[in-house]
């Protein structure tokens, strides 16, 4: 390496590998800005559409874990999304949870979890998201 | 007598320089590695990220070190033994180095299990051994002669040095460590997937292209020292395609594993995981760029 003059200079006549990895290099980010592109003008802006769905219902400890899924099908992205869950009928008390998510991406899916103190089996079990904002 | 004497002598200067690249490396790891250990994303790491992504990374900081050690070593590294050697004392300096700062910063507390805390050293290991190993060969005195670094490299193959220009994988390797470096600094804090859900697809295009355009300039149009020049009868894009965009893919590469070691893109669509790795490509091209001119 000519490092003594401070500049080099790149040959003149590369070996076929460069070539190689060049032609690819630009077929991928070629493709990735014609994705991204794509995305740009086709896409039309959604305001986040969320669901929520309950994956499993468990004994964790003193409490009733509900594991649940929240998912993002629109492709703008959702910040401090609130859940809100609610076990009603039988005999008891109704009994509200509730647990903010710091995201759910565009088109993605997140993870979480509300506790209850009173066993959900065999009640009504509600989980809904309350509320977002725009990142 | 007299033999005697040079002997011990020269013994006590190898060892007095041995012991100064200990500090060097040392010195190196605390200034590649700061950064990450005072931030706070990364101490939550420590016990959040899944075992078999950090074991890999762990793992894979081995070879990179070793490669690494090849080009910039301890000391002059001829034979892959010493430089086998090399990359492992820097790697133990990397953990000794984020133990001990850990531990001062009250980030590492005798109450936590055993798993919280190696985890949260392994973490902070892997940019604070290559800084021990970059600062040992960019703060010394005693760099390596260029010529015996293209020596060093060529020595499976022989015949093939004179064809691959400026030692094409060393410039590809050096891009990668440079856009490894940036994007650890960044990639695990919160601000890089804040700002890609922040971003349309036309900031995310433009992003990419400027990424490409600064990497290029860079090297090429600023004529910084250490910077590259093309031979006046070659086109201009002839470096882009070459050594430009390879390079932009090796960014985007290193960005797309960090964001996935960091558990950025578990449960997340395409298009989302690569509008956050452009935004992470971003100073990684950058570091990229920089490792072109400096290392």
């Amino acid at each position: 390496m000519g490092k003594t003059s401070g500049r080099q200079t790149e040959t003149n006549e590369p070996h076929w590998i460069e070539w190689v990895t060049g032609v690819l290099s630009s077929l991928l980010v070629g493709a990735m800005i014609g994705w991204i592109a794509w995305q740009a003008l086709t896409a039309v802006a959604q305001p986040p559409q969320l669901s929520v769905t309950v994956t499993q219902v468990e004994k964790a400890g003193d409490f009733f874990r509900v594991e649940l899924d929240i998912a993002n099908v629109a492709n703008t992205s959702a910040a401090s999304v609130t859940v809100m869950g609610e076990i009603s009928g039988g005999d008891m008390p109704a009994e509200t949870a509730e647990v903010t998510f710091d995201y759910v991406p565009a088109q993605s899916k997140s993870r979480g979890g509300l506790l209850f103190r009173s066993n959900p089996a065999g009640r009504e079990l509600k989980v809904q998201p309350a509320g977002y904002t725009e990142p | 007598m007299a033999d005697k004497a040079v002997l011990v002598e020269e013994r006590q200067a190898r060892q007095s320089r041995f012991v100064a690249g200990l500090l060097r490396g040392g010195a190196g790891g605390l200034i590649f590695g700061l950064p990450m250990m005072m931030t706070m994303e990364l101490w939550a790491l420590g016990f959040t990220i899944h075992s078999a992504r950090l074991l890999l990374s762990a793992l894979l900081a081995i070879p990179l070190l070793f490669v690494l050690a090849q080009h910039m070593g301890f000391e002059r590294t001829f034979t892959w033994h010493e430089a086998m050697r090399d990359a492992i004392i820097a790697y133990a300096i990397g953990i000794m180095t984020s133990a001990l700062i850990l531990f001062m910063l009250g980030i590492l507390k005798s109450g936590m299990s055993a798993d919280e805390w190696v985890g949260k050293i392994a973490i902070q290991a892997i940019p604070a051994s290559i800084g021990a190993l970059l600062g040992r060969s960019q703060l010394g005195a005693e760099r390596k002669g260029d010529d015996k670094e293209d020596g060093d490299e060529d020595g499976g193959d022989g015949d093939a040095d004179d064809q691959l220009s400026t030692s094409y994988s060393r410039e590809l390797f050096m891009m990668a460590i440079g856009a490894l470096f940036l994007s650890l600094n960044v990639a695990p804090t919160e601000e890089i997937i804040l700002i890609s859900y922040k971003m349309t697809h036309w900031h995310s295009l433009a992003t990419i292209l400027v990424s490409i355009a600064l990497m290029h300039g860079f090297v090429y149009a600023l004529a910084f020292r250490g910077g590259h020049e093309l031979s006046e009868n070659t086109p201009r894009w002839h470096a882009l395609v070459r050594f430009t965009l390879p390079g932009y893919v090796v960014a985007l590469g290193v960005s797309l594993y960090t964001l996935w070691v960091f558990g950025r893109l578990d449960d997340t669509a395409w298009t989302q995981i690569l509008m956050t790795t452009t935004v992470l490509a971003f100073p990684g091209s950058i570091g990229a760029a920089a490792a072109r001119l400096i290392l």
